[in-house]
């Protein structure tokens, strides 16, 4: 489908609209500053967004949970136990979790219960106008603004769009830019009055990405350890180094919005004489995750199974299948490894020992 | 995630670190946790035991209902059944015997609000100083050791002043794997260039890591740490200028220390002479040096003065009372810090104010509107050794598994069964309620408000998240009950868990300035925290000891209690994994982390094992001159040949059958770290034979 | 959409079949398998109580429906299908997986090498064989521990008078068997005339990997060598992530692997020397 594309000139037109059909999840914030995804039904309260705002745990629990029942069995039949999920509308999502949303998609294409959650959200998202914290989202071609082909509908915000030789800037400031980008999208926006937006418009908001773009840090380690990976440059004795540093928490996969491995655990009722198996998020950094009941463990070491997160994440042979790296550059990892080998501390590490 | 999901942020349950954890809720359920981002601790990190919290709060198998055993079976009960029968009970054994014959071991796990009522409940209802909990066999050594040298017991420093460090020593600690979040902070300032000195009998993680490692023959701490202080003297590597001005007592040490010449220490400790003087070097001329030990110092039978010889070092070289310095135990609780600081041990009212003291014991008694406990009270092991001669009757127990987690299993559970009336409070049927009269169904973490007091003295606000299930009541609502049952109902009426902050803070002179509006806000408070500090303290003793002058106090190397002989020939000590904490009771909910249990739990050296010629994995017997146990064995290079080592997580192998009960005279603290076995091949074909409770000789 | 959810299935016969082994026939209740299942490929039980994991089709199933599975006592789940009963109620999906080459086999002269209960998913394969009449062409070396160990009896005695059969045992006084398999192949091959054009082998990996070096250093080139992995699983569909192989996950590109293609994937991490691993368990 073509995008359309219409002004808004306030987004909480837009959320009170979505109110009447869905439940509007958005960023909020609790007392301690702390960021999370939360169902918000007051039409009043302004979503959070951007850069300074993305939560620590992404959308990924959304359509992947970390802890859900699959199937029952009650001695005889087993029977399959679908999520219930009303109609939602997920409000402001940063680039870099829509890429991951879209890297799940493919990975999990014929799993029933992602998608039956999956079918459920509509994504809103919204351009990021500046870089954050840790994150190196265009470096990693998901970032900072939203990819058409990851979102039902786009906001971009102009305010602020700094001084540009397009004449119709001053119109532009302070207005949103929203953008239709998928059938489901324009659906949801029926019953709203919206005007057109000028014909430049697409083109100020390449304008504005290339601000943000030019205010990232120098991120060209992470292209370059890349490569090294990708050639098998990485001694052995580094990637030794680096899990020696790995306490294997599991934060890094558990944050990870592309990781997906899960294992599965049975729970038995008496009272129903059922048994209900459960399906929880796995980490490749344990010890136990490939060992085999014979005791036989093709990644004993713990140098094997760091390299493993790295190969998983920004290696070309899953190009073919996924269009894209594993990884969307959202820095999650280097905040929560107690190890600090999250993605830049071992990207950086990479480039300094193989390139000196 | 759906419409019905919240966060609440709460303190994770596990170690003393005291990371900041959500609690994702749904329908009265947590199903997953996340970090926090600007938790000062933790910084948006986990350990894999905080990730795995859900299966702890939610186990299938909770207790829901006070229980009462009758012929041996558990039969469910009401509260107002159960707590009449436990009322009447210790009315009638205080009246036969006096109030000495009945006790409480509280929770280093529960909040700072029960670990208050359960002293207060001893003191004003039982009207006994038998009040205790498991810092016994973790840190009491450190409160012992340090409340002569500074003054005071805790934590000196905090974890943030790891990054003002520019060396760190660990003595005796495992941080990455305890303490996990600590540990991972110290290595990540080993990186930003700090250096690091582990002195460790095992090559933990931090070892690996470590800029120097003195792998030292176990129990040789003494002769070591008295050997660096040595070279230190020598050398003039010491702070004159501190050691003037704010300790005294070198003459003495110095004298002392000279018995400790660089040549004998490097053959006792094992530790190379070159690597002595280097460590030495580093520690005394760092601008300042953060100084973290854990059992590896507390738990042998010369605990406290190991406690006093590191802090000896750390006075000799004027690193204590700066940001980046500090003697800092590392505790091994969530809340053992604030069992302590709630006075729940036999000799200490909150806030360490004497229980002996006639001024104390008025003071208390007056606020309480009752007369209390004037006699000297009995530590848990006390408890347990009076039962057994017949002098103690009747046992609250609240969260603690003293039959799987304390030495000499045998023993304890000798002194539980001779008790009339054993009550325990648990959330789940561990191997010591099953041994109970009546079990009591606790609330965790999750369920109730309170505060926790992590190893830094930071007092935080633990937030419900979910109701209790069934009948579970936290613990000092358990308790405000039964001391309405006994007459005593005004004296433990509390609204909720706020009020008895603020009776506790009122009574107090650390806490005096908290209250939970600015715990909220904060994210907690260190104490002390009152009219001279505001905003709690960050770092102790800047200008003077509570004591005045430090005190440096000379102590000799003792051995340890047991040595490998020809007959046991293996040193065993015992140590922690990742995964699991405690007695597992929480960790092998999770099928994720019991997953990670090794097959095999006795680390060997391959060269022992080569020489006893076992194989990776062979099913092992091993053997103590008090138990015995089965399991296999793991080729580990963390152990030096001589040495094995064994977690103590694991009931069906649990540690403490081999363990050693000889204790440290003056806290009574068990040589847990140092015992030897023997270890005799089994057919590898055989599966190792699960450890049951009726292998329990009772005597 | 993939099916999470198992489908019955039930024990209908069951019998000690070798040390700690068993030879398990189950039958669907109220199912038929949409797709033929192809030989090789494995499938996925559930055992409630116990968890799940894959296990490799010993026969295909018949008109009926009913196949069998070997099953060996090795960890938790194992034992407690050891234990179960006939009429006992398991949870099955499947077929997953790519199978063995089969319709490469056809006209070949085929070398098959199995260790312990690597035998059980190379059985049906030598059945087809015997079937279409390549019997004559077909040759098994079978390593066990010792004879008591040996599993597929019924299956292997109906082999005896078709195909060329060498058993090879660890312990044992008969040099003539003494060893493993791969030690055993170049004698087999020379004494019998035989020069195989494929070769499919199954059974511990380390043994996988020795027939695979021994075979290509006899000149069978390593695209004509087949190996059938054993990995953890958790689905048997490509989604729980355990049985990765480099890229790859076991369960769907695999788990049969065609030697070349086995070490071009295994050449795209890097190799490590093991050593026990300070590490390992913490």
């Amino acid at each position: 489908m073509n995008e359309q594309r219409f002004i808004l000139d306030n987004i909480m037109s837009l959320k009170r609209h979505l109110l009447k059909r869905f439940d509007v999840y958005q960023i909020t914030a609790d007392r301690q500053g702390e960021k999370s995804w939360q169902v918000s039904e007051a039409d009043e309260v302004l979503p959070l967004f951007g850069p300074k705002n993305l939560p620590l745990v992404s959308l990924k629990r959304f359509f992947f949970a970390e802890n859900e029942a699959i199937y029952s069995f009650n001695g005889n039949t087993f029977s399959p136990i679908k999520p219930k999920i009303e109609p939602r509308a997920i409000f402001g999502v940063q680039a870099c979790d829509l890429t991951a949303i879209s890297y799940q998609d493919t990975f999990f294409k014929d799993d029933p219960y992602y998608q039956a959650r999956r079918q459920q959200t509509l994504l809103v998202g919204i351009d990021c106008n500046s870089p954050c914290e840790k994150g190196f989202c265009h470096e990693m071609n998901a970032g900072p603004h939203v990819d058409s082909a990851h979102a039902d509908l786009i906001l971009s915000q102009f305010s602020d769009l700094q001084n540009t030789a397009v004449s119709s800037t001053e119109t532009a400031k302070g207005a949103w830019l929203l953008i239709a980008a998928t059938e489901k999208g324009r659906d949801s926006l029926q019953g709203l009055v919206l005007q057109n937006a000028p014909e430049n418009w697409p083109e100020l908001r390449q304008q504005l990405k290339q601000q943000v773009v030019a205010k990232f840090a120098d991120f060209s380690y992470i292209k370059s350890s890349t490569e090294i990976i990708n050639k098998g440059q990485v001694p052995a004795k580094l990637w030794e180094e680096l899990s020696v540093r790995c306490l294997a928490c599991s934060g890094c996969t558990n944050l990870c919005p592309t990781c997906s491995c899960y294992s599965s655990y049975e729970q038995y009722d008496s009272e129903s004489n059922q048994t209900t198996t459960r399906r929880i998020w796995d980490s490749c950094q344990f010890e136990g995750f490939q060992r085999e009941a014979s005791n036989h463990n093709p990644s004993q070491l713990a140098a094997q199974r760091t390299e493993r997160f790295w190969f998983h994440k920004f290696s070309n042979a899953y190009l073919p299948e996924f269009g894209r790296y594993g990884c969307v550059g959202c820095g999650r990892c280097e905040q929560t490894c107690a190890g600090s080998i999250g993605v830049h501390s071992v990207m950086k590490r990479i480039n300094q020992v193989c390139c000196n | 995630m759906n419409k019905t999901t919240s966060i609440v942020n709460s303190i994770c349950p596990f170690c003393g670190v005291g990371c900041g954890i959500g609690l994702t809720t749904q329908h009265n359920n947590v199903i997953a946790v996340q970090p926090l981002r600007n938790h000062p601790i933790s910084q948006g990190q986990l350990c894999a035991k905080g990730w795995n919290t859900t299966f702890g709060i939610n186990p299938a198998d909770r207790v829901t209902h006070p229980l009462i055993k009758r012929d041996g079976v558990f039969h469910k009960a009401s509260w107002d059944e159960a707590l009449n029968f436990v009322a009447t009970k210790l009315k009638y054994y205080i009246s036969q015997y006096g109030s000495h014959a009945v006790g409480v071991v509280s929770s280093a796990r529960a909040t700072n609000e029960d670990n208050y009522a359960a002293q207060k409940f001893a003191r004003a209802v039982l009207k006994t100083n038998n009040i205790d909990h498991c810092a016994r066999i973790c840190h009491s050594p450190s409160v012992a050791g340090l409340k002569q040298t500074l003054g005071s017991g805790a934590m000196t420093n905090s974890v943030e002043d790891v990054d003002h460090a520019d060396v760190i020593l660990v003595i005796g600690a495992d941080p990455t794997e305890n303490h996990a979040i600590l540990g991972g902070r110290i290595m990540r300032a080993k990186l930003n260039g700090a250096k690091l000195i582990v002195i460790d009998p095992r090559v933990t993680r931090l070892a690996q890591v470590a800029d120097l490692h003195l792998q030292i023959n176990i129990g040789s701490n003494i002769a070591l740490l008295n050997g660096l202080v040595n070279i230190i003297l020598q050398n003039r590597w010491h702070d004159a200028d501190f050691l003037l001005s704010r300790c005294e007592g070198l003459e003495s040490l110095e004298a002392q220390v000279a018995n400790y010449p660089l040549k004998d220490v490097a053959k006792m400790t094992g530790v190379s002479e070159k690597a002595l003087i280097a460590a030495a070097k580093l520690y005394s001329h760092a601008k300042a040096a953060f100084l973290a030990y854990g059992m590896g110092i507390t738990q042998f039978i010369s605990g406290t003065n190991n406690v006093i010889a590191v802090s000896n070092l750390a006075l000799v070289c004027g690193q204590i009372g700066r940001p980046g310095t500090g003697i800092n135990p590392l505790r091994g609780q969530n809340n053992v810090q604030g069992a302590c600081d709630m006075g729940c041990l036999p000799n200490v009212y909150p806030d360490y104010q004497s229980a002996t003291d006639t001024g104390v014991i008025e003071k208390f008694s007056k606020a309480w509107q009752t007369s209390v406990a004037t006699k000297p009270g009995l530590t848990s092991l006390g408890m347990s050794n009076q039962a057994r001669k017949g002098n103690f009757h009747g046992q609250l127990i609240f969260g603690e598994d003293p039959v799987v987690t304390d030495p000499d299993q045998n023993k304890v559970a000798a002194g539980i069964r001779a008790l009339d009336l054993l009550v325990v409070v648990e959330l789940s049927m561990t191997e010591t309620a099953k041994l109970a009269d009546v079990v009591l169904p606790a609330a965790n973490f999750a369920e109730k408000e309170g505060t926790f007091t992590n190893c830094e003295r930071r007092v935080q606000l633990v937030r419900q998240a979910i109701l209790p299930p069934f009948e579970a009541k936290a613990d000092w609502q358990i308790l405000a009950a039964l001391a309405d049952k006994m007459g005593m109902a005004e004296q433990m009426c509390w609204r909720d868990s706020e009020q008895i902050f603020d009776e506790m803070a009122a009574l107090t002179h650390s806490f005096s300035g908290m209250n939970y509006a600015l715990l909220d806000k904060n994210y907690g408070l260190q104490w002390p925290c009152n009219a001279d500090h505001p905003f709690g303290s960050h770092c102790l003793h800047q200008d003077s000891f509570p004591i005045g002058k430090a005190r440096l106090i000379p102590v000799e190397q003792t051995l340890t209690a047991e040595k490998p002989d020809s007959q046991y020939p293996f040193w065993l000590t015992t140590h922690r994994l990742h995964y699991h904490y405690g007695c597992g009771s929480m960790t092998r909910q999770s099928p994720v982390l019991e997953r990670e249990t090794p097959d095999g739990l006795l680390f060997m050296h391959p060269q022992d094992a080569h020489d006893l010629g076992l194989k990776d994995h062979q099913p092992v017997g091993v053997k103590s001159r008090r138990g015995y146990l089965e399991t296999r064995i793991i080729f580990s290079e963390q152990v030096a040949p001589g040495l094995v080592s064994m977690p103590y997580h694991f009931k069906e192998t649990p540690s403490n059958q081999l363990t050693n009960d000889a204790m440290d005279l003056t806290t009574e603290m068990p040589e847990l770290k140092a015992c030897a076995v023997s270890i005799e091949a089994l057919n590898a074909e055989r599966q190792p034979e699960a450890f049951t409770q009726r292998y329990i000789h009772y005597e | 959409m993939l099916q999470l959810t198992p489908r019955s299935i039930r024990i209908v016969d069951s019998y000690e079949d070798g040390q700690n082994a068993k030879h398990v026939t189950f039958e669907p209740i109220d199912f038929i398998h949409e797709q033929p299942v192809r030989i090789g490929q494995f499938f996925m039980l559930s055992v409630p109580g116990a968890g799940l994991a894959p296990f490799t089709y010993t026969s295909l199933p018949d008109s009926k429906g009913r196949f069998v599975a070997l099953i060996r006592k090795v960890g938790k789940l194992t034992k407690a299908i050891y234990a179960l009963k006939q009429g006992a109620v398991l949870g099955y999906n499947g077929p997953y997986g790519q199978g063995w080459p089969i319709e490469m086999l056809a006209n070949k002269e085929v070398l098959i090498v199995a260790g312990g209960c690597g035998i059980a998913p190379l059985a049906a394969t030598i059945d087809h064989l015997i079937e279409i009449g390549r019997a004559g062409n077909t040759t098994l070396i079978y390593g066990a521990k010792d004879r008591p160990s040996q599993v597929l009896s019924r299956e292997r005695r109906n082999w005896q008078n078709k195909i060329l059969v060498h058993d090879t045992f660890m312990q044992t006084n008969d040099a003539d068997k003494s060893g493993t398999p791969t030690q055993h192949i170049e004698n087999v091959l020379a004494e019998s005339d035989r020069h195989p054009q494929i070769v499919l082998t199954c059974g511990p990996e380390a043994m996988m990997r020795s027939v695979a070096i021994t075979c290509h250093r006899l000149l069978i080139s390593s695209d004509k060598i087949w190996l059938s992995l054993e990995k953890r699983m958790r689905c048997g569909i490509g989604l729980c992530g355990h049985c990765y192989l480099a890229n790859e996950l076991v369960c769907k590109q695999g788990p049969t692997y065609r030697y070349d293609k086995l070490l071009e994937l295994e050449n795209k991490t890097t190799v490590f020397h093991k050593h026990t691993g300070l590490y390992q368990y913490c």
